[in-house]
């Protein structure tokens, strides 16, 4: 967002309603010029509403819109179409206009009362489809192609508006992905050439985390959060706005936020069990999220700074005993990990492929057991399999075993066993029926 | 890319249509029970034009044949024409405003309106020469503007009029006023001849009177539907969308169903209720020349003037001297023809 000088649109207190039902209340934000900005929320929290009234449709019952400082409701609406495009969800055209036909009427605001379009209206409708790709398209009726090459079309005709903001309503959600995509980058060329500043309702979350440089957050009308992907698509956020447990991670090529949807939990975990999982390498993954999920209050470690477990643990904001990318657990991580098991109600050891860097790791593990703590080993693969270190592991591995180390098949099995391990704790929110099985 | 069912000059196909038009009109006037030849029929038509009336020899047919060709007949084609073209340019407006196939120009409830106060007046009594030819066509006009308006705020709602409740309101209006239309007719005696004929409608006993009252509201109604082609064109693709580039679309369609209506009423006082025109028409235009409104209108307007004027022709003249009425012939040639032009297009425009 940063200066509101630079902003070529700005919504100032603004609150809408249809009826008696308020819709949108007190929001405020500026966009700037040139910006990529995602509006993302639950259902019925206002974002296509918030373009409503953006766009001129729906005034507000308090509060402005500037456009170029100006205020869209009293400008006249071909003023406004000069300077702002809205591209719909789903334009329905049953009127067998070609292609090039609907794309020129995008000059409408430019043209007299009278006026017809001339060569220089035929000449940017030609560039716009250049640009959009479907010059070739330009004498086919639109009822006769695709719904991809329709939003095409229709983003063309917003573009024909040569104006300095795109509107867009979900403009793919009723595409298959690759149209999505092909939309979705044409975009952001668009964006990024022509300085277009464009302003999208997105219904995914993850299209909004890899295309938008800013992402508004709605909830029942107002904003809950605003700022750059990373910061808006945070576990917290989501968990407060959709009531939906995700594991956020970063995409491993654009680095930008990847939101994965977990199962529903169970609600079954005690949630005041403190849980220690070692893992790294990708093997937590999946297991810190589930615990999670389900309440668990969790410590990671040892893990090198970058590993996907590290990135993991950290998006779930939890305490991690921590290394320096590719460096064997030192002493001073590994007397860390201790810290953690020691505070921790049982451990976890996840399928964790073992070199002589990470030993230290089932070193914890036996420590654990000696502190009187429960250890569940999950064996996704033999310990054989991951032993790089000509049977240290497998020695270390098997004492474990020994010494009461509970062997399960996958972190699945964890949910069912691990409350009947740990220490008995009376909390009123646990439920009674799972009281009988301990 | 070859279009299909698009026009590269629509100037050429105006002035053809324009040439055909007239045309028929001559040819329509020389058709007639009274054994007039075409030659003095074209003699009879240019001696009114300045300057052409000794182009044709001769000029010896009696007075009475005069009387005929330009005051019966000639009077009653270009009625015909002018109905024709200004129940086929409201359809076409209607069709696009309302984005509607099953649009005509009667959606609004304007023919069972203006059938409600013609009736009425017809039980009453004014339909006599006492009161004047005018009385039935203005309680028609009335009934048909007035009902037209009332659907219309009805259907408003938040000073919008989505067109969803604008037909339902046209449907539950237009079968209420049916309803009391019929009650007119059971009570109305020996009037019921004349009801159920202004009801089919028809240009029998028509003549330039009509054509006065008439011609303005064709004329004007004309200007501003021409005018606003481009703006209906951005308005097939919706509400919103029309907004989006800037068009005032609440205000547009305001001005197009005033225009609309008055044109529709207007025809609808003079010839009373003739359908298929104002439905056929258009989409037979539109599956031939394109969507475009700037050349699909001029194109419905003279096609529904040289079709109705061709179509009443046939009524007076196929079964003389009894009358068919002139409904029945468009009926029963639009039906027919729209059918195989929707088969032979497999993509119509709706």
């Amino acid at each position: 967002m940063g200066k509101i000088a630079g902003a070529v649109l700005k919504v100032l207190d603004v609150e809408c309603a249809y009826g008696a039902n308020k819709v949108l209340d007190g929001i405020t934000f500026a966009i700037e010029k040139g910006s990529f900005t995602g509006i993302i929320g639950p259902n019925g929290s206002g974002k296509s509403t918030l373009l409503r009234c953006i766009s001129r449709v729906l005034k507000p019952v308090r509060g402005v819109v500037l456009l170029d400082d100006r205020n869209v409701y009293g400008l006249g609406s071909r003023d406004v179409a000069k300077l702002m495009a809205v591209v719909p969800q789903e334009t329905v055209v049953n009127f067998p206009f070609t292609v090039e036909e609907v794309v020129v009427m995008g000059r409408s605001p430019h043209l007299g009362r009278f006026q017809s379009e001339g060569k220089r209206d035929f000449e940017i409708a030609a560039r716009v489809m250049d640009l959009t790709n479907i010059r070739h398209l330009a004498g086919r009726p639109v009822t006769a192609i695709s719904g991809g090459e329709r939003q095409r079309v229709i983003i063309a005709k917003a573009l024909a508006q040569e104006p300095e903001v795109i509107l867009l309503d979900e403009p793919t959600s009723h595409l298959d992905i690759n149209q999505q995509l092909e939309i979705l980058n044409l975009l952001q060329r668009l964006n990024r050439e022509t300085k277009l500043t464009i302003i999208s309702v997105f219904h995914d979350l993850n299209l909004a985390a890899q295309y938008c440089d800013t992402l508004i957050l709605m909830q029942e009308g107002r904003i809950f959060a605003l700022g750059t992907p990373e910061e808006v698509l945070t576990v917290q956020n989501i968990k407060a706005v959709y009531s939906t447990n995700v594991l956020v991670n970063k995409h491993s090529i654009t680095g930008r936020p990847v939101v994965m949807l977990l199962a529903p939990g169970r609600q079954k975990g005690i949630a005041q069990a403190k849980i220690h999982v070692l893992c790294g390498g990708g093997t937590g993954t999946a297991l810190l999220s589930l615990l999670a999920n389900h309440g668990y209050e969790l410590t990671a470690g040892v893990l090198n700074i970058g590993d996907i477990d590290w990135e993991v643990a950290r998006l779930l904001g939890l305490k991690i005993a921590e290394e320096a990318p590719f460096c064997p657990v030192s002493e001073r991580s590994h007397e860390e990990n201790f810290g953690l098991i020691k505070r921790a109600d049982a451990c976890i050891m996840a399928s964790i492929p073992f070199g002589h860097g990470n030993l230290k790791n089932l070193q914890a593990a036996i420590r654990a057991l000696e502190w009187g703590k429960p250890v569940l080993l999950i064996e996704e693969q033999r310990i054989e399999q991951r032993d790089f270190t000509g049977g240290r592991a497998l020695h270390l591995y098997n004492e474990l075993k020994q010494k009461g180390a509970v062997v399960l098949r996958d972190g699945i099995e964890v949910l069912d066993v691990l409350p009947k391990l740990l220490p008995r704790k009376d909390t009123s929110d646990f439920p009674k029926t799972s009281l009988k099985k301990i | 890319m070859k279009l299909q069912g698009r026009v590269r000059r629509p100037k050429v196909v105006l002035g053809i249509l324009l040439f055909v038009l007239g045309s028929t009109i001559v040819i329509c006037t020389t058709i007639g029970p009274a054994p007039i030849g075409p030659v003095e029929v074209l003699g009879i038509l240019l001696g009114r034009v300045p300057g052409a009336g000794g182009l044709i020899p001769g000029g010896d047919w009696p007075e009475t044949f005069e009387t005929i060709v330009f005051q019966l007949r000639l009077a009653r084609v270009v009625l015909a024409a002018l109905v024709g073209a200004a129940l086929a340019a409201s359809g076409v407006v209607l069709q696009g405003l309302l984005r509607n196939p099953m649009a005509d120009p009667y959606i609004l409830g304007i023919s069972s309106g203006a059938a409600l106060g013609a009736s009425l007046g017809l039980l009453l009594g004014l339909g006599g020469y006492a009161l004047g030819i005018y009385t039935i066509p203005l309680l028609a006009f009335l009934g048909g503007v007035g009902t037209a308006f009332a659907v219309y705020a009805l259907a408003r709602v938040d000073n919008r009029v989505p067109v969803s409740t604008l037909l339902l309101a046209g449907i539950a209006v237009g079968s209420f006023l049916s309803a009391l239309t019929s009650l007119v007719m059971v009570t109305s005696g020996s009037n019921l001849h004349e009801v159920i004929f202004w009801l089919m409608g028809g240009f029998a006993g028509r003549g330039w009177d009509h054509v006065k009252v008439l011609l303005p509201y064709v004329l004007i109604g004309f200007i501003p539907m021409y005018l606003y082609a481009r703006e209906l064109n951005v308005m097939l693709l919706g509400d919103e969308t029309a907004q989006h580039v800037g068009i005032e679309v609440e205000r547009v369609k305001r001005l197009m169903f005033v225009t609309a209506t008055l044109v529709t009423a207007s025809a609808v006082a003079v010839s009373g209720i003739i359908g298929f025109v104002g439905l056929i028409i258009p989409h037979a235009v539109r599956l031939l020349v394109g969507p475009d409104h700037r050349i699909l209108l001029p194109t419905s307007a003279l096609v529904g003037a040289i079709f109705l004027a061709a179509a009443d022709t046939v009524a007076r003249t196929a079964v003389a001297p009894l009358e068919i009425p002139v409904g029945v012939i468009t009926a029963l040639c639009g039906g027919p023809f729209f059918i195989y032009l929707l088969r032979r297009k497999k993509d119509p425009g709706f």
